[in-house]
């Protein structure tokens, strides 16, 4: 049985059907039975969803027919046998390429910084617990909780059962209530 | 305009533009102008197995404290400036100063200040994530002990 993070993470590949017929049934499964796997299914749908829309429509703007002439070019021009991988390459590392390598990598970029504005808490699934960077609790005992379902980190400050605060409430000498 | 009717000067205006917004949008994710701190200040105790209704959408976060009844004591907002600090008046003549230190990756850093009648019970760092929250608990109160619920958004 494997579990949400595991799931989660492979929702991506199931998507684009880069799975194998037992993993792509395993994922089917418990997307069925499980709410939130299937909320993360439903808003990464919806990212695919509009990045493709955004693509789709940024790339009718483009005008193939300079590079459908230089197509025609190359492909009526007798090359020599050596000339082969140097005209490979010039194909390859064509500056209409870059240029697009550029704009599109930006607004991936752009894309993944935002979803967090369009899908909130599509990251929490990762990584929502908060982090104790230091803690001086000027020589009390702390202890130290992050609880799985909830995400929830708690501080919890208590005596010894023979501490030093004699008046102190028995609720709070006892150890931590967890 | 004649220079933007040709295609590649127009995927260099196109990219320069992307370029300008990608910063704005990174450099608005790591500079909030403000933090808007909540805290809220709870009993919990084992007299009864009371739920206060004001804490509806916390018992998942509260469960693994193992007591049977929790209360609202006090629920307060305020707004903090990125590089200041703000204090906020806890049950029991204590006090909470929150400090916002850092924004990285849609996580605020705070430093927060639990003092009782002006002695120093705890100092705490914690990065928590944007709209998120922790719990510090354990002050003794009322033949209960002290909840709060330290929470941030930033603006």
């Amino acid at each position: 049985m494997r579990d949400c993070e595991s799931i989660r993470e492979s929702i991506g590949r199931w998507l684009d059907g880069e799975l194998d017929t037992a993993e792509s049934e395993a994922i089917s499964a418990h997307l069925a039975s499980c709410g939130e796997c299937k909320k993360a299914q439903r808003q990464l749908e919806t990212m695919q969803q509009t990045l493709k829309t955004t693509l789709l429509t940024e790339a009718q703007k483009v005008e193939f027919l300079p590079f459908w002439r230089g197509v025609q070019v190359r492909l009526a021009r007798k090359t020599a046998w050596y000339e082969h991988p140097l005209a490979r390459a010039r194909e390859t590392f064509t500056l209409s390429r870059a240029a697009w390598l550029v704009p599109a990598s930006i607004a991936v970029v752009l894309a993944v910084l935002s979803l967090e504005s369009y899908i909130p808490g599509w990251r929490e699934g990762r990584n929502s617990f908060a982090n104790v960077e230091s803690i001086d609790a000027y020589g009390r005992n702390v202890a130290l909780l992050r609880e799985n379902e909830s995400k929830t980190t708690v501080i919890w400050l208590y005596e010894d059962q023979e501490g030093e605060n004699e008046s102190a409430d028995e609720s709070a000498k006892s150890a931590p209530a967890f | 305009m004649r220079v933007l009717t040709n295609p590649r000067n127009q995927l260099r205006l196109f990219s320069l533009v992307l370029i300008l917004v990608a910063r704005w949008v990174v450099a608005a994710e790591k500079n909030p102008q403000f933090v808007q701190v909540t805290i809220r200040s709870i009993l919990a105790e084992n007299k009864s197995d009371e739920y206060d209704p004001k804490l509806k959408g916390m018992e998942q976060q509260l469960k693994p404290l193992k007591y049977r009844s929790y209360r609202l004591l006090k629920a307060e907002d305020q707004t903090v400036p990125s590089q200041g600090s703000r204090s906020f008046e806890i049950p029991g003549g204590r006090s909470l100063t929150v400090a916002p230190q850092d924004f990285q990756n849609n996580r605020i850093a705070l430093k927060v200040r639990l003092t009782e009648r002006d002695k120093p019970v705890i100092d705490t760092t914690v990065a928590i994530p944007n709209k998120g929250n922790f719990i510090l608990g354990g002050p003794p109160h009322e033949g209960g002990v002290l909840v709060l619920s330290i929470s941030a958004t930033a603006q």
